[in-house]
């Protein structure tokens, strides 16, 4: 037997959002942005609270960018305005909107050291030398870079960049932290490392951080909410968990991690509730269990679904199993923890399939 | 083991024909002629301590670096804005500007020079309207004082300023711009802190470019100048042609390019150090102080291609919110620099309609006697088609050697290879004048004085240098790897470089061997010394522009402004689709 830590906890009703009497910190209010014909950003509406960090999720070309673009004052809305805290910034420009930004290719100055570049930002703010200094070996220190403060930015490492881009972008100590894909450019191991480095500078300097990415992981390791975005409009925004337990749409089911959406899928799927008309039967590849022959239900026997169907495909994966079993007309994913002591099944064997039927989503196609 | 070997020098072996073109007509005559300055074999200073001795001589050097120090201030101090303002203008409006500034960049020297003495002359454009509005009684001379020379030589040097500027502008990361904002930098600091540093490069190579190209300018100043703004070019060409000593010949010379060195090697000493080299990361070969003329091909290119990355900045430059004044402001200032490119070549083309017996403006009657004249009159279009047949075999030899050498040069190793593209590039970036001598002594040594395999021989050094900038530039951008995949796929050296890397690569061969011609087709400075019995287009202009007053030459000059129109089709047609197979390929770089 699997356990999933979570995703047997009763579904959570509703996210409770604080709803305090501060406004917002961000706020997006029905913000659409035109090129020429094309609207990169559709009627946008979206606030972000104090010390929150939220995370821009989408398929290229959906609007991310042009978001963050937007807030940080690039680019003017067509149509909406943007506040942030509670005031309309239609007329600051962006070197007034006080906000930290990493840009994807970092942006360091080639020009200037990493001392110099990480001043810059004091600099335009008007600081003395003296208190520039202090400043910057301080947020070195913080950043681990102490040794490197004479070197140019073609002198360092993709990591190394990506700290001081971090460092320089929170140094004037800006309420507002703008990440565009910050990790695109890093391989895969310094992206694990970095996603720790980002979550625990946001504990320390508790920002209010907006994080443009296409990698889910890294949404849904970092971010207290994500919003996903299609073709310039939001499709969803919640907590990761909620996202991922309950999405709204199939096309953030499919997104977000792997599902199995069943439109016609040939045979009869038990609900807790009628299927309403206009949606579609989705179940996560985890929380289908694979075995020989039926199973004993136990105490669930009353609450669980078992079929029968023919295993196509065996896929390995680390750890993971991945399995393609074929029901009727519908080839369904399942996945497996290879350790779990379970028989390894092969293309052509029959197999028993069963999963709780709490487990079924109901999605709108 | 042997083959491997051969292999491994087979790079170098190409570029064997275009080494040995430029010595016998240049390399091997150069070292002549510092030979011969130093009083070889006796080795002394005497012919440069007589240089000194006359005053005149110091006279005409100190104004010939006075003259090229102005010009080059002026044109770095109108250019530099109006690349900001180029590269700033949207996309449309700047492919626009860009070929504005293109067209008398590839046009003919000789016709812009022509239009100025129309425009400046004692009965000119300038003078008329002054005497017609009753402003002066008699003309006032404009032509062959200072200001006139000035006015010129900026005419003709802004585009070498303005484009090589672009070709950085272009190469900055816009986000850096949109990064100094975010951190709190008002426009004016963002600036002066981030593009402008970036900048430097651009404004090394334009300097230097339009230094150098000063120093040995001939033609123009002779034809605007007054007597008093002899420049040592001017001096030495008048030797030469008055069959002076040899000796007091090759001194000038050397202190000429004694001058241009002293100055490529202060700027060219990377004042940005490695700055320079972060702001313009071009692949593999280190930025050329030279003609940046490849790269800006690539940035034209990208001007057709769709955004991306880039448009971080996109609207960034058009300053955001501090009102339409400066926006006003910049735009008139473009309009002006556009119309000072552009009016001289419109005026000449309005003359040359003209129906009355002498040049007008505006032409009292439309005719088209002059076309007639020019293509009735053998001594006319017959030189032009000595200069097309001379060009085409410019562009011939110049493209098959060019392109060998480098592509041979691509494949040695960096350090060979930037001291080699140095030596290839010498006939483009030494003073013309300098060039122009040792060449005619190359030349009377093969007893090829006065023959058109002289002359194309001649042009040849100049074009293959062309050449060798522009397919350099595009071999930099080509993906090695390919070559590697047709390899794997066992096609021979021979069969990888025709059936992968050429196809790959013909926008720049095309693009090279059309600066060949137009190199050739233009050239003036050494067919007056080399030339003899063979009459160019060039020298035919030249002379009728110094002695008759022949309306004749402003039909000519018409249709050699129209040719630059045509260049650029060819070159949009290429590059075009070159962009169209490019976008078939992964975007992964
Ligand atoms: N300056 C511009 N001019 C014209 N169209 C633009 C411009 N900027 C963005 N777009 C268009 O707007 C849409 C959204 O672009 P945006 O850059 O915001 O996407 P994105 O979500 O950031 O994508 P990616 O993940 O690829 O970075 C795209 O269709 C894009 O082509
Ligand atoms: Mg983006």
């Amino acid at each position: 037997m699997k356990v999933h830590a979570g995703r047997f906890l009763p579904p959570i009703e509703e996210i409770a959002l604080e709803k305090s009497p501060v406004p917002p910190q961000i706020e997006f209010c029905s913000v659409t942005k035109m090129y020429g014909t094309v609207a990169a950003v559709k009627e946008l509406s979206l606030s972000v609270s104090r010390g929150e960090f939220l995370t821009i999720l989408g398929p290229s070309g959906s609007g991310k960018t042009t978001a963050l673009m937007l807030l940080a004052g690039f680019a003017a809305p067509s149509e909406g305005d943007i506040l942030i805290a509670g005031k309309s910034v239609a007329a600051v420009p962006s070197y007034r909107r006080d906000q930290g930004i990493v840009f994807q290719s970092y942006a360091l100055f080639p020009h200037l050291t990493v001392r110099r570049n990480l001043e810059f930002p004091l600099e335009m703010r008007g600081m003395k030398a003296a208190g520039r200094a202090a400043k910057v070996d301080r947020m070195l220190e913080r950043v681990h870079l102490s040794e490197l403060g004479g070197r140019m930015p073609s002198q360092l490492s993709g990591g190394q960049q990506q700290r001081v881009a971090l460092a320089r972008a929170l140094i004037a100590d800006p309420p507002i932290l703008l990440l565009d894909e910050p990790l695109g450019a890093l391989d895969r191991n310094l992206r694990e490392q970095m996603q720790g480095e980002i979550k625990s500078l946001h504990k320390e300097f508790g920002k209010t951080t907006i994080c443009v990415t296409h990698d889910q992981e890294e949404a849904l390791t970092l971010s207290d909410r994500i919003v996903v975005m299609r073709d310039g409009r939001i499709e969803q925004i919640d907590t990761p968990e909620a996202l991922y337990d309950r999405p709204a749409t199939s096309f953030v089911a499919t997104f977000l991690g792997e599902a199995n959406i069943l439109e016609n899928p040939g045979f009869k799927i038990e609900t807790d509730v009628a299927q309403p008309s206009g949606t579609v039967v989705m179940i996560r590849p985890e929380c289908i269990c694979i075995a020989a022959q039926t199973a004993p239900k136990g105490a669930q026997a009353g609450q669980r679904q078992s079929v029968t169907g023919m295993v196509e495909d065996m896929i390995y994966a680390g750890p993971l199993r991945k399995y393609h079993v074929r029901v009727e007309s519908s080839v369904l994913i399942v996945r497996e923890h290879v350790p779990s002591g379970q028989q390894i099944f092969e293309p052509g064997d029959e197999v028993q399939l069963d999963w709780l039927r709490s487990d079924i989503r109901l999605v709108p196609a | 083991m042997r083959t491997l070997q051969k292999l491994g020098r087979m790079p170098i072996a190409l570029t064997v024909p275009a080494f040995a073109i430029l010595l016998v007509a240049f390399g091997v005559p150069v070292i002549q002629l510092l030979l011969t300055s130093l009083n070889a074999p006796a080795f002394s200073v005497v012919n440069y301590h007589a240089f000194f001795e006359r005053p005149a001589n110091v006279r005409v050097l100190f104004q010939t670096i006075e003259i090229s120090v102005v010009a080059t201030a002026i044109c770095l101090v109108i250019g530099y804005p109006t690349a900001y303002l180029i590269v700033a203008a949207s996309k449309r409006l700047r492919t626009v500007l860009l070929v504005l500034v293109f067209i008398p960049y590839l046009t003919s020297l000789l016709a812009r020079t022509y239009a100025w003495i129309v425009i400046l002359g004692d009965r000119g454009l300038i003078n008329n309207l002054l005497l017609d509005l009753g402003l002066i009684s008699t003309s006032v001379p404009i032509i062959y004082s200072g200001v006139a020379l000035y006015i010129g030589m900026v005419h003709i040097m802004l585009p070498i300023m303005i484009l090589p500027l672009i070709s950085v502008m272009l190469g900055i990361d816009n986000s850096l711009i949109a990064a100094a904002r975010s951190m709190g930098a008002r426009p004016l600091a963002a600036f002066w802190r981030v593009f402008l540093p970036l900048t430097l490069p651009g404004i090394r190579s334009g300097v230097l470019l339009v230094f150098v190209i000063c120093l040995g300018f001939y033609i123009t100043p002779q034809a605007l100048g007054g007597l008093r703004d002899a420049l040592l070019s001017t001096v030495i060409a008048a030797q030469v042609q008055s069959a002076l000593n040899l000796e007091s010949i090759a001194a000038s010379a050397f202190i000429l390019l004694g001058i241009a060195a002293v100055v490529l090697s202060i700027f060219g000493l990377d004042i940005s150090g490695k700055q320079g080299l972060a702001a313009q990361p071009t692949r593999g070969s280190r930025p050329s102080r030279l003609p940046c003329l490849g790269k800006l091909a690539q940035h034209i290119k990208e001007l057709f291609a769709p955004y991306r990355s880039k448009r971080w900045i996109a609207e960034l430059y058009q300053p955001a919110n501090d009102g339409g004044w400066w926006q006003i402001v910049g735009a008139a200032f473009v309009t002006v620099v556009m119309f000072f490119l552009l009016f001289p070549g419109l005026v000449v083309m309005i003359m040359s309609f003209g129906a009355g017996t002498a040049l007008e403006f505006p032409p009292s009657g439309l005719s088209l006697q002059w076309y007639r004249s020019f293509f009735s009159n053998p001594s006319w279009s017959g030189t032009a088609w000595t200069s097309i047949q001379i060009g085409v075999a410019v562009a011939i030899l110049s493209t098959f050697v060019g392109t060998l050498a480098a592509y041979g040069l691509s494949n040695t190793v960096p350090r060979l290879r930037g001291l080699l593209t140095m030596v290839i590039l010498t006939p483009i970036t030494f003073p013309a004048i300098v060039v122009g001598v040792a060449t005619y002594l190359g030349l009377v040594k093969l007893g090829l004085i006065g023959t058109k395999t002289g002359l194309i021989l001649a042009h040849s050094i100049g074009s293959i240098a062309f050449v060798v900038v522009i397919v350099s530039a595009t071999l930099a951008n080509f993906d090695r790897r390919l070559e590697q995949a047709a390899q794997s796929m066992t096609a021979g050296p021979l069969q990888t470089f025709m059936k992968v890397t050429l196809p790959l690569i013909r926008p720049g061969v095309i693009g090279g061997a059309l600066f060949a011609f137009i190199h050739s087709f233009d050239e003036v400075v050494l067919s007056s010394l080399v030339g003899g019995a063979v009459r160019t287009l060039p020298l035919r202009m030249w002379e009728s522009m110094r002695n008759e007053l022949d309306p004749t030459i402003a039909a000519v000059a018409s249709l050699l402004m129209l040719l630059p129109v045509l260049w650029l089709v060819a070159l949009y047609v290429t590059w075009w689709r070159s962009r169209s197979t490019a976008k078939q390929a992964p975007p992964n770089t």
